[in-house]
């Protein structure tokens, strides 16, 4: 049992942090920044994308949904294998596999996102937008200023699970060696081989709390939207 | 820029390699769904008839699978979990014997295929668990009271009266679950497992041709997901008009991992 934990003390900075002082950040560290950094992207580009198909109700909102279906369709390790050859082609240099992980961790989840915004526009009220053009707002006004700040509020708990979703993905990092927590963990297993039960229990139960706290959030959120 | 050579993909070992994975992974999914949709009865009858205890160990199990990583379940079961069997069984398993290939010359004998149906299915009932009872919450409580005071057991309750109600409920997202299942069998290639996705890779390491193989998989997945999604809205449960509207939202916690 001592040498089961062993095994975690011996590594755990380096499976919390990596080579943070070598300025290469890992494990924990790496996990949180490649969510944080996705998220970043994914809820903008998604808010932007849910306000375009909510607008313009014809084509583009096809288009917007067809791109989606594709999206969900294919397993997220094949967009991330196309953006791990196709970057490099494209930008003619190399990007760090953290970044480009998250990119098409980014990519991925800005599609939940517009549908879940988009879900959120579709709820509110159509008097809301009405009385916003009598009162003279444009359509973009009533977009920023009235529903917008409310359709967010409603899909806070959506929000929050796709996050949670977003946070689990990161160990896919592991498929192409990018070393978060996952692939730290991974390392260590194949160094030291004969503790992969307390490892894995170790770093399962790092997640675990991670989404849970995320997910007592969401029903707190819930709760208010009641 | 771009220049495909589908010769290099679509011919000789490459497309050996490739059609060898595409039946592993429709293996692996089906016996996942099989194995997950008995855990999930399993588990649904035991939240049922299990007292505090019972529901405890669903939460538990639900908890368990939803927040946490697949790619990391399944490095538990293949690295810490299969060490825990006894020698002798996993001896036995790896020993080659007359029954342990699948039509399409896919061994399911082998500590990765188990494993990976294993993972996916415990992965995948910790979200159909989720799913059903919601549905099932749609049925009106007189109906399971009736049930009750006509002597029914808890068994006979969740066999005939709560599942196939619940199911025509729930059957959208049901679905949505066992297409994830289907996509998520990719990342069995993690565990060394010789599925589409880890066919895909090995074509790019043999001879480089690695857009090529990853628009092949691509494509495979999104027809495969395609077929099958037809295949099970078509299913008599789907067509069924369900008694009222159910609410089986479960917004809040869409947590899909893909």
């Amino acid at each position: 049992m001592n040498a089961n934990l062993a095994v975690i003390t011996d590594n755990l900075d380096y499976l919390l942090w990596g080579r943070l002082a070598q300025g290469e950040p890992g494990g924990v560290v790496l996990t949180l920044l490649m969510a944080l950094g996705a998220a970043a992207l994914a809820i903008p580009v998604g808010v932007v994308l849910a306000c375009a198909a909510w607008r313009y109700r014809g084509g583009v909102r096809r288009l917007l949904f067809l791109w989606a279906e594709i999206i969900r369709g294919i397993p997220l390790i094949f967009v991330i294998f196309w953006l791990w050859y196709l970057l490099p082609m494209m930008t003619g240099g190399s990007l760090p596999g953290a970044v480009t992980v998250t990119l098409a961790l980014a990519w991925f989840t800005s599609a939940a996102v517009m549908h879940s915004v988009l879900a959120g526009l579709q709820a509110l009220p159509s008097g809301q937008y009405e009385a916003a053009q009598t009162q003279g707002f444009s359509e973009s006004q009533a977009l920023w200023f009235i529903l917008l700040p409310q359709a967010l509020r409603n899909v806070m708990p959506s929000l929050l699970g796709i996050l949670i979703a977003l946070l689990k993905d990161t160990s896919l990092a592991f498929i192409v060696n990018v070393p978060e927590l996952t692939t730290v963990a991974g390392q260590v297993n194949n160094r030291v081989q004969i503790y992969p039960m307390a490892l894995f229990i170790f770093i399962a139960v790092i997640y675990y709390l991670l989404c849970s706290s995320l997910g007592l959030l969401a029903r707190r959120f819930q709760r208010q939207a009641v | 820029m771009l220049t495909f050579d589908w010769q290099g993909v679509l011919s000789g070992q490459p497309l050996q390699w490739i059609l060898s994975g595409y039946l592993t992974t429709l293996w692996v999914s089906a016996i996942g769904m099989v194995l997950a949709g008995l855990l999930t009865g399993l588990f649904l009858l035991l939240r049922l008839a299990g007292g505090r205890i019972g529901r405890g160990l669903v939460a538990t199990w639900v908890s368990l699978f939803r927040n946490t990583p697949l790619l990391v379940q399944l490095l538990f079961w293949y690295f810490a979990a299969w060490n825990l069997l006894p020698q002798g069984l996993r001896d036995s398993i790896n020993a080659p014997h007359s029954g342990s290939v699948l039509p399409g010359d896919v061994w399911w004998l082998s500590p990765e295929f188990l494993c990976s149906a294993w993972g996916l299915a415990a992965f995948t009932s910790a979200f159909l668990i989720e799913e059903i009872t919601a549905g099932m919450r749609a049925v009106s409580p007189g109906q399971v009271e009736a049930a009750l005071s006509q002597g029914f057991s808890h068994q006979a309750l969740l066999r005939h009266i709560l599942l196939p109600q619940g199911l025509i409920y729930a059957w959208q997202p049901v679905v949505g679950q066992l297409l994830n299942l289907m996509k998520l069998s990719s990342l069995a290639s993690g565990i060394g497992f010789a599925e589409l996705t880890y066919q895909v890779r090995q074509i790019e390491s043999y001879n480089a041709h690695a857009l090529e193989a990853f628009a092949v998989g691509t494509v495979l997945y999104l027809l495969t997901g395609m077929v099958l999604g037809l295949l099970l809205t078509r299913l008599p449960v789907a067509r069924q008009k369900p008694a009222r509207q159910a609410r089986t939202s479960t917004q809040g916690e869409p947590q899909h991992e893909r």
